[in-house]
């Protein structure tokens, strides 16, 4: 299993709302960027496949080198465009989630 | 790799396009250049005129009135490829030359220049050589048939021209190939690939390449029927081989035949697009696609590998099915192409594959991914070291920038206002991702030396950076010229401007300061109001400043009717002295107004009287405006500004209670100006938490330059939760919620730096302010590893038969080694509940593992600065054996042993029961108490000293690992036999064995000058041997007075079979004896030991336990306290440890 993982919340037109580098932190700054790019790149393959399948949740959606993506699609019907995640609360819960597994 | 490959290009002939002869002005160049390339199409209906059949054409079914020769001009040639033999349209065909004649006068050196430049292309059939322009003299020079000129005339008919000539060209290709095909047909070829040649040339080699040879031919003549034109007997060609090769199992060349029967496939039904070629197509190129990947599995050991062909192959299929009804499959082919890229040796290899990735990605739609492989090329083009790669890397990353909406200035004009274009630019989008492109494209275009664009993405990267940073992180401090520590008593300590706790009430009358800084953007906050009833376009507003150094930025503003806003009002201090802002300029309804400050209350005073019509309920408070103090402003030069980041993300720190982690900070330098000094200290709460600070990382990278960082490791210790902060949160979520959360509780990084001290006017130095920047550890607690419980076991073990005793000296000193000996070996201990007792006490720690992961405990004892980790008795294993690490798995507990031999007190001595003797004795005298405290205190830091010694390490997962807190549990376990524990017993008994007498115990003593190891060796040896029966076996009891007083006793020495039976009776028929073992007198002096010699003779093998007990003559009140004697009659008896004794048989 992968030492290290990015988790991000996207909502439409490509704006994260939430950004959280997780597992054991990646030793060079480059690295995360790197994360972040090739998440940005699979929303191109969700964005097809979200219409095309009843599920929730892709597995592994989309992959670069040893990387791999899975998407859960949601919709929040209480979600207010443009507002990004902020609550330290939810922070330390998926931080603490993906200590749990990674 | 090649680029841009398609199925179709299997069809196309390479030609090469030089420039030959004299150096061609690039714009003519490129004129020539396309001129000849706008015919890669020739019909062989127009090929008619200038071919001629001079034997039958193998091409038999060649479509003369609908097909066409496929040409690929390659301007400026081409390196040949080694592969060339494999696929013939990677053979460069034919060479064409372009002059300039305007620069090349001489035709001659025109022709040479032409025949060495194709020399390098020994594959080409046909060579042209072009000549544009030429002067009038060249034109009266006889024709030559090696140069084709092309006189000066209009465009058309200059087009026309080239393209009889093409025509020309193809014609006399095709017959060429035809001539090739004839000949290979008759004569055969030998044709190898790179693969070939690198396997060994063996008997079976040849036979087996001599089989194959067959198929190959036929696979290479089909590729020139495809290059000429005729798709029809490509195909049967490419059946044969295909046949061929799959009986000679060819594996490569059987994927080559099968990629050029599709080419012919597709070739020949180009214009019809229907799903059955499409499926068969999809069909053929997976079976490729294998027998590629089968063929680099085969030829894995060597050098030159395959792989490129497999992924060109994955491509090639790509771009057929490029729509975005095949989205998935195209993607899925793409993705897998990419993970190719590993296997590429060659970087230029990578290159093409990903360029042609993102190309594809781009057809499909899939911006994104487009944009993501482009990126990937671009890094790839910043690898290579030059000015050419660098303006590469910045084109294609150019590209990017609308997938990555990092929009040009001119786009994001649309929006009104500056400040909410730059808003909604830096929340709206992936910032991150933004960022990272937009400073690629700076470092691209600064090696690129483009000025243009480094400023423009410069300028975006900057409004993108240039987000408002909190206050306190650029809080400015005044620095104490006289203190080397400048930044205490400098500024205001806390959060507040004023408190009433600070000295001094002048400053209750003294104007407010305010200090901005040379380049650091400041913002005003201004209240508008709307009195009227209609809405207010304020089409720019901004700070009015008559000093002259202040930089104000216009807004806009929209105030509906009868509404206030405030507005921030922005600018940048320019130049250092006073700056003064008297109110702020309005562009309204075209008209432009000042606005001064000063007024306000006069208005808003009229407005309360009725005098002005406005809206007073909108404004607040304006009896409070008319004593309003201007702040006086001064601006200070540039000061450096630390930002702080995180590696790996600024969220919280999650940690288990007790976890050691490293966290690193970088500190990047903002400003413009260098950091000279800067001094890190902690505050805030929890500050034990931080273990160290790696000063010495962040000091060597002092001066920090201005965009200069530095990262430097800070180590944290998690912190215990206290019960309250359990309960709380178990109340909140039982099961799950173990997480503590508690806003206050942590510590902060106080750093405060400044910039060099300038030099000005003579010798004055001034000090310019410095800065404190507060970096908080977001340190979250998690509930980590419990301690439930702690207690004293005491535990009766008897003493086993073990080499130290075996081998134990006369010398004084060696004994408390071997003792140390044997009680390092625990291991050797066995329980025997029905023998007499060693009193071992044990330590007993429960863990329970509340979380939800697995943690590995690890128990050690430290003694005398060396850690003995082996002395852990597990409860689950046998006793036997150490166990140095327990696992605990979520929601259970286990049980850690500790024995607790090792703390005990050299000597016995009165001091210690001064305390227990203190309640007896009237109070009174100084003296007792001062010896009562100093007792006291020695025993208090003899239990610490135990208590530090015993450490649970543990460790979770890969990166966690924290120790346990478990003092106060011990402290608390320990508390009532604390003495039993620390206090030697007043008298040790050690038994051993004498061999021989005297004779033995030199012998031993000699070998006690060898190294240990030696004496290890030794002791080992004896320890197997066991005592024999029926001889005479000589033994001495050693006792050790531990108290300082002479000690007087009778002394018993017995012996117990198995079954617990006396055999020191007269009765007993196993053992004989010789000495005295019972009612010996003995006077031991203070700290000294004697030794009883004794023998014993066993008639019966087996095992017996040897034990000595004393009975103290006339005890003192010490050793009565130690025996916990009742009444001050009661005999005071002292009994040694069991000694284990193996006996065997001598037959």
């Amino acid at each position: 299993m992968a030492s290290t993982a990015c988790f991000v919340i996207v909502s439409k037109n490509d704006i994260p709302i939430y950004e959280a580098e997780v597992g054991s932190a990646p030793k060079k700054e480059d690295l995360a960027y790197q994360h972040q790019f090739i998440l940005h790149a699979a929303l191109d393959v969700v964005q097809d496949l979200a219409w095309s399948t009843n599920a929730m949740f892709l597995k592994s959606v989309d992959r670069f080198n040893d990387l791999v993506v899975s998407v859960y699609i949601f919709l929040n019907p209480l979600y207010l465009p443009g507002s990004r995640i902020t609550s330290s609360h939810f922070d330390t819960k998926v931080r603490a989630l993906a200590r749990r597994y990674l | 790799m090649e680029p841009s490959v398609s199925i179709e290009s299997g069809s196309a002939i390479r030609v090469a396009v030089l420039p030959v002869g004299g150096p061609i002005p690039p714009a003519c160049l490129r004129d020539y250049a396309v001129l000849v390339a706008r015919h890669a199409r020739v019909d062989l209906a127009a090929l008619r005129p200038y071919y001629s059949e001079h034997q039958k054409s193998p091409f038999a079914h060649q479509p003369w009135d609908s097909g066409r020769l496929r040409l690929k001009f390659v301007l400026g040639g081409c390196v040949p490829s080694p592969w060339e033999d494999f696929q013939s349209s990677r053979k460069v065909l034919a060479v064409v030359g372009i002059c300039h004649l305007p620069s090349s006068p001489d035709l001659d050196r025109v022709a040479a220049d032409f025949v060495d430049a194709a020399r390098s292309y020994p594959s080409a059939l046909a060579n042209r050589c072009f000549a544009f322009c030429p002067t009038d003299a060249q034109l009266v020079q006889k024709k030559r048939d090696d140069i084709i000129m092309f006189p000066p005339s209009d465009q058309q008919s200059l087009e026309l021209h080239m393209l009889t000539m093409i025509q020309d060209l193809a014609a006399s290709l095709l017959m060429e190939f035809e001539k090739w095909v004839l000949r290979a047909e008759s004569t055969g070829t030998i044709l190898k690939t790179p693969l070939d040649s690198q396997s060994s040339l063996g008997s079976e080699e040849v036979i087996k390449a001599k089989k194959r040879r067959l198929g190959r031919a036929q696979k290479i003549i089909g590729d020139y029927c495809l290059l000429a034109g005729s798709p029809a007997d490509a195909n049967a060609h490419y059946a044969t081989a295909i046949e061929l090769a799959r009986l000679t199992g060819d594996v490569f060349w059987h994927a080559g035949a099968l990629e050029g029967s599709v080419c012919a496939l597709v070739v020949d039904r180009m214009d019809e697009s229907d799903p059955v070629l499409e499926d068969e197509v999809k069909f053929r190129y997976y079976t490729i696609i294998q027998l590629y990947r089968r063929a680099t599995l085969q030829d894995n050991a060597q050098r030159v590998s395959p792989v490129s062909f497999e992924l060109e192959a994955a491509l090639r299929l790509a771009r057929y099915l490029c729509r975005r009804q095949c989205a998935k499959e195209v993607s899925d082919l793409l993705m897998g192409a990419a993970d190719g890229a590993k296997a590429l040796i060659d970087a230029s290899d990578r290159l093409i594959l990903y360029i042609e990735i993102a190309r594809l990605f781009g057809t499909l739609g899939y911006k994104r991914k487009a944009a993501f492989f482009s990126r990937q090329v671009a890094q790839l083009y910043l690898q290579q070291d030059n000015a050419y790669a660098a303006m590469s890397a910045m084109q294609v990353l150019t590209t990017t920038t609308t997938a990555y909406h990092v929009q040009s200035r001119k786009n994001s004009k649309r929006d009104h206002g500056l400040l909410k274009s730059v808003v909604s630019l830096f929340e709206s989008q992936w910032s991150t991702l933004q960022m990272v492109v937009l400073r690629e494209i700076l470092m691209s275009s600064i090696r690129a030396a483009d000025p243009l664009s480094s400023w423009s993405a410069a300028a975006r990267l900057l409004r993108l950076h240039s987000f408002p940073l909190h206050p306190s992180q650029r809080e400015i401090v005044k620095r104490n010229p006289n203190k080397k520590d400048w930044w205490t008593g400098g500024g205001p300590s806390g959060p507040f401007i004023y408190t009433p706790f600070t000295k001094g009430g002048t400053s209750a009358t003294s104007k407010q300061e305010v200090n901005w800084i040379v380049g650091e953007p400041v913002q005003v906050m201004v209240e508008l109001a709307n009195p009227c009833s209609f809405d207010l376009v304020v089409d720019s507003i901004y700070l009015s400043v008559h000093s002259g150094n202040f930089d104000a930025f216009p807004v806009s503003v929209n105030l509906p009717p009868n509404t206030s806003k405030l507005v921030l009002l922005s600018g940048i201090p320019t130049q250092v002295g006073q700056v003064s802002i008297p109110g702020c300029i309005v562009h309204c309804f075209g008209v432009i107004t000042e606005h001064l400050f000063k007024e306000v209350d006069c208005l808003l005073l009229g407005a309360a009287q009725g005098l002005v019509l406005s809206d007073p309920f909108r404004c607040c408070g304006s009896s409070k405006f008319k004593s309003v103090n201007f702040p006086s402003i001064s601006v200070v030069p540039s000061l450096p500004l630390l930002v702080a980041n995180f590696v790996g993300g600024d969220g919280s720190i999650l940690l288990y209670e007790g976890e050691i982690r490293d966290v690193l900070i970088t500190l990047t330098n903002a400003g413009t100006v260098p950091v000279e000094e800067a001094n890190v200290a902690l505050s805030g709460k929890n500050q034990d938490s931080v273990i160290s600070i790696a000063h010495s990382t962040w000091k060597s990278a002092l001066p920090i330059k201005p965009g200069g960082e530095v990262t430097f490791a800070v180590t944290l210790r998690a912190w215990h939760l206290s019960p309250s902060d359990l309960e709380a949160d178990g109340s909140r979520s039982p099961t799950n919620s173990r997480r503590i959360a508690r806003e206050g509780s942590n510590p902060f990084l106080d750093i405060h730096y400044a910039g060099p001290s300038t030099n000005s006017e003579g010798d004055n130095v001034s000090l310019p302010p410095g800065r404190h920047l507060v970096v908080p550890l977001n340190i979250c607690v998690l509930q980590g590893m419990r301690l439930v419980r702690a207690r004293l076991l005491s535990m009766e073990l008897p003493a086993r038969f073990t080499d130290a005793q075996l081998g134990s000296v006369s010398s004084t000193d060696k004994i408390s080694n071997d003792r140390d000996v044997m009680h390092n070996d625990i291991s050797l201990l066995k329980i025997d509940p029905y023998k007499g007792s060693l009193d071992l006490r044990l330590l007993e720690l429960e863990l329970f593992n509340p979380t939800d992961v697995v943690f590995d405990v690890d128990v050690s004892v430290h003694l005398d600065g060396t850690t003995v980790e082996q002395k852990i008795l597990q409860e689950v294993k046998s006793a036997g054996s150490a166990c140095h690490k327990t696992r605990i798995d979520r929601d259970y507990s286990a049980r850690v042993l500790i024995p607790l031999e090792h703390f005990k007190l050299p000597v016995l001595d009165t001091s210690f029961f001064v305390k227990e003797n203190g309640s007896d004795e009237p109070a009174g005298s100084r003296a007792a108490t001062l010896a009562e405290k100093n007792a006291k205190a020695e025993l208090n830091a003899s239990i610490n000293n135990l208590i530090s010694k015993i450490k649970v390490k543990w460790h979770s997962g890969r990166n966690s690992s924290g120790e346990l807190n478990i003092k106060d549990a011990i402290q608390a376990a320990l508390q009532a036999s604390i003495m039993d524990i620390l206090l030697p017993d007043p008298l040790t008994f050690n038994f051993r064995h004498v061999e021989d007498g005297t004779a033995a115990k030199s012998d031993f003593s000699k070998k006690l000058g060898d190294d240990s190891s030696h004496y290890a060796d030794e002791s080992v040896l004896r320890w197997q041997d066991p005592i024999s029966a029926n001889e005479m076996t000589h033994m001495e009891v050693q006792i050790r007075n531990n108290t300082k007083e002479t000690i007087r006793m009778n002394l018993s020495i017995s012996c117990k079979d198995v079954a617990g039976e006396n055999c020191f009776d007269e009765n007993s028929s196993t053992v004989l004896w010789a000495g005295v073992l019972s009612d010996i007198y003995l006077e031991v002096q203070p700290l000294q030991e004697v030794v009883h010699p004794f023998s014993i003779y066993f008639l019966v093998p087996g095992d017996y336990s040897l034990q000595a007990a004393s009975v103290i003559i006339d005890a003192t009140d010490v050793l009565r306290a130690r025996a916990k004697a009742e009444s001050p009659d009661e005999p005071i008896l002292c009994r040694g440890s069991p000694f284990h004794i193996h006996v065997v048989g001598t037959a």
